[in-house]
C-alpha cells in the first residue's frame, strides 16, 4: 500500500514533516487539582491530576519524596469498534508505566515528601499517537495543578514508510507495520526522557527519524507554552489582577 | 545606584530565570546543579525580591507566583480549628478543619493527649470532662506527630472547646473555665472551655 504518494502527500493529505493540528484546553475537570484535554488531529485525550495529597496506601509512603501514580485507560467508544475493557490489559499497563516514569522524572518530587500525586489519562478518541497525546496532556494537567516541575515534557512520534521519515503517525500509518519511534523530551533542557521504538531500523535512518520526532516535540512545546501563558492571562483577568 | 524596575514576566516551567551566582531560587524556582542556572518550576509571574540588608547572602531571590493556591497544611505553632471525633481515656482524636483563617482541602487527623489538655495538674485530667465527640475545639499544633496524626495542645486560656452541643441538641453557653450550660434544659456539662477575646 502507498503511504506517501509520488507528489509527496500522505493518506490524510499531510506532507511527511507535517504534524497534525494541535488543540489543548486546561481546567476541564472541576473536581481535579489540575486537568487538560489534548487533541492531536483525531486523537483526543483527557488527563486529570490529583495531588499532592495524603498517601492512601501507607506501605508505599516515601519519607523523602512524593509517590507518583499513573493510570492509562481507553474509553469503550475511543476506537472504531466498541472495546470491552479499556484498562487492565497489557498494553494499558505498559503505557501507564511509561507515562508514570516519564512524568516522575520531571516532577520535583523531593519538595513534597510523604504525599501522592495521581495522574489519570483517558483516551477519548484513538487515531494513533495516543501515548504521545497522553504525555502532553499529563504535562498540561500537572502545570494546571501547580505541581513544581523541572521542565515541560512533550512527546511526539515519527515513523519510516515508503523510504520517507514521517512525523506524527496516525492509526493507519501506525498499523502499517513499519517502525514507530516515540520520543519524549524536556524541551528547554534539551534532554530525552522517553525513547521507544517498534519494529527495526538501520542506525543512520533511526538517527534521522529520531531527530524528526524531536523537532515535533519542540513544536508541541511551543504550542503548550502558548496555551499555558494564555490560560494564566485568562485566570488573572478573571481575578481582576 | 538606581535599581531598574522590570515588569514581572509570565514564565512557564523550564524557563531560565537567571544564574545561580546572581540569584537565589525561591518558591516556584530551582537551581540546576549541572549548569548553575535558575529555572522556573511553576507557571506564573516571576518576581525578584531584594535581599534584606543584614543577611549574609546578598543575592536577590526570585520566586514564581502561581495563581492556584494549594490547600493549607498545619505547621508546628499554628492555631487550628478541629472537630472532636473520638474521646478515649488518655487522648482525644480530632479532625482538623481550618488552619488559621483558611480551611483545609483534605482533612488531617490530630491528637490531643491527656498531658496537653491544660497547663496545670496535667496527670489528673479526665478526658471525658474535657471533650465530647462533636465539639469544636481551638488548638495549637505542637508537632507533626506520628504517621497517623498531628499532636495538638489546648493548654492555654484561649484554647479549648469553643462550641459544643448539649445532649438536648442546643448550642451550649460557656459559664466558666470548666463548664458549659444548655440554654434549653439548663443542664451543665463539663468541658475545657476556651476564653476567646479579651
Amino acid at each position: 500500500m502507498e503511504y506517501v504518494s509520488p507528489e509527496g502527500l500522505r493518506i490524510d493529505g499531510r506532507r511527511p514533516m507535517e504534524m497534525r493540528k494541535l488543540h489543548a484546553e486546561m481546567g476541564v475537570v472541576a473536581k481535579a487539582d489540575g486537568s487538560a484535554v489534548f487533541v492531536m488531529g483525531n486523537t483526543k485525550v483527557i488527563a486529570a491530576v490529583y495531588g499532592p495529597r495524603e498517601v492512601q496506601n501507607r506501605s508505599q509512603q516515601m519519607s523523602d519524596q512524593a509517590l507518583v501514580r499513573c493510570e492509562y485507560s481507553m474509553a469503550n467508544f475511543s476506537t472504531g469498534d466498541r472495546m470491552r475493557k479499556g484498562k487492565g490489559d497489557r498494553r494499558s499497563t505498559e503505557i501507564s508505566l511509561v507515562v508514570r516514569q516519564t512524568m516522575e522524572a520531571c516532577i520535583l518530587t523531593h519538595l513534597m515528601p510523604r504525599s501522592q500525586i495521581d495522574i489519570y489519562v483517558q483516551v477519548l478518541q484513538a487515531d494513533g499517537g495516543t501515548r504521545c497525546a497522553c504525555i502532553n496532556a499529563a504535562t498540561l494537567a500537572l502545570a494546571d495543578a501547580a505541581i513544581p516541575m523541572r521542565d515541560l515534557v512533550t512527546s511526539c512520534s515519527a515513523g519510516y514508510l515508503n523510504s520517507t521519515p514521517l512525523l506524527d503517525l496516525n492509526y493507519v500509518e501506525d498499523s502499517a507495520g513499519g517502525p514507530d519511534v516515540t520520543v519524549g523530551i524536556l524541551p528547554k533542557m534539551d534532554k530525552v526522557t522517553l525513547l521507544q521504538m517498534d519494529s527495526k531500523l538501520p542506525i543512520d535512518t533511526f538517527d534521522n527519524v529520531m531527530q524528526l520526532a524531536i523537532e515535533g516535540c519542540k513544536a508541541v512545546a511551543t504550542y503548550i507554552r502558548e496555551v499555558l501563558l494564555e490560560n494564566t492571562k485568562q485566570l488573572e483577568y478573571h481575578r481582576g489582577v | 545606584m538606581a535599581v531598574e524596575e522590570k515588569p514581572e514576566e509570565l514564565v512557564t516551567p523550564g524557563e531560565v530565570l537567571g544564574r545561580a551566582a546572581e540569584l537565589r531560587a525561591g518558591k516556584g524556582a530551582y537551581v540546576a546543579a549541572h549548569n548553575g542556572l535558575v529555572y522556573a518550576s511553576l507557571t506564573g509571574r516571576a518576581r525578584t525580591v531584594p535581599p534584606s540588608p543584614d543577611s549574609p547572602d546578598q543575592r536577590p531571590m526570585v520566586e514564581v507566583i502561581g495563581l492556584k493556591a494549594h490547600g493549607a497544611v498545619p505547621e508546628p505553632g499554628s492555631i487550628v480549628i478541629a472537630r472532636v471525633t473520638k474521646v478515649m481515656a488518655r487522648l482525644a482524636s480530632v479532625d482538623i478543619m481550618c488552619v488559621g483563617p483558611k480551611s483545609v482541602r483534605e482533612k488531617f487527623t490530630g491528637t490531643i493527649r491527656q498531658q496537653d489538655v491544660r497547663a496545670t495538674e496535667i496527670d489528673k485530667v479526665d478526658m471525658h470532662s474535657s471533650f465530647r465527640p462533636g465539639d469544636t475545639v481551638r488548638a495549637l499544633v505542637l508537632s507533626l506527630g506520628d504517621a497517623r496524626a498531628y499532636y495538638l495542645s489546648t493548654a492555654k486560656n484561649d484554647l479549648g472547646v469553643v462550641s459544643a452541643e448539649s445532649a438536648a441538641g442546643a448550642t451550649m453557653i460557656p459559664i466558666s473555665w470548666t463548664e458549659m450550660q444548655c440554654p434549653l434544659t439548663g443542664q451543665i456539662e463539663q468541658r475545657k472551655v476556651a476564653k476567646i477575646g479579651s
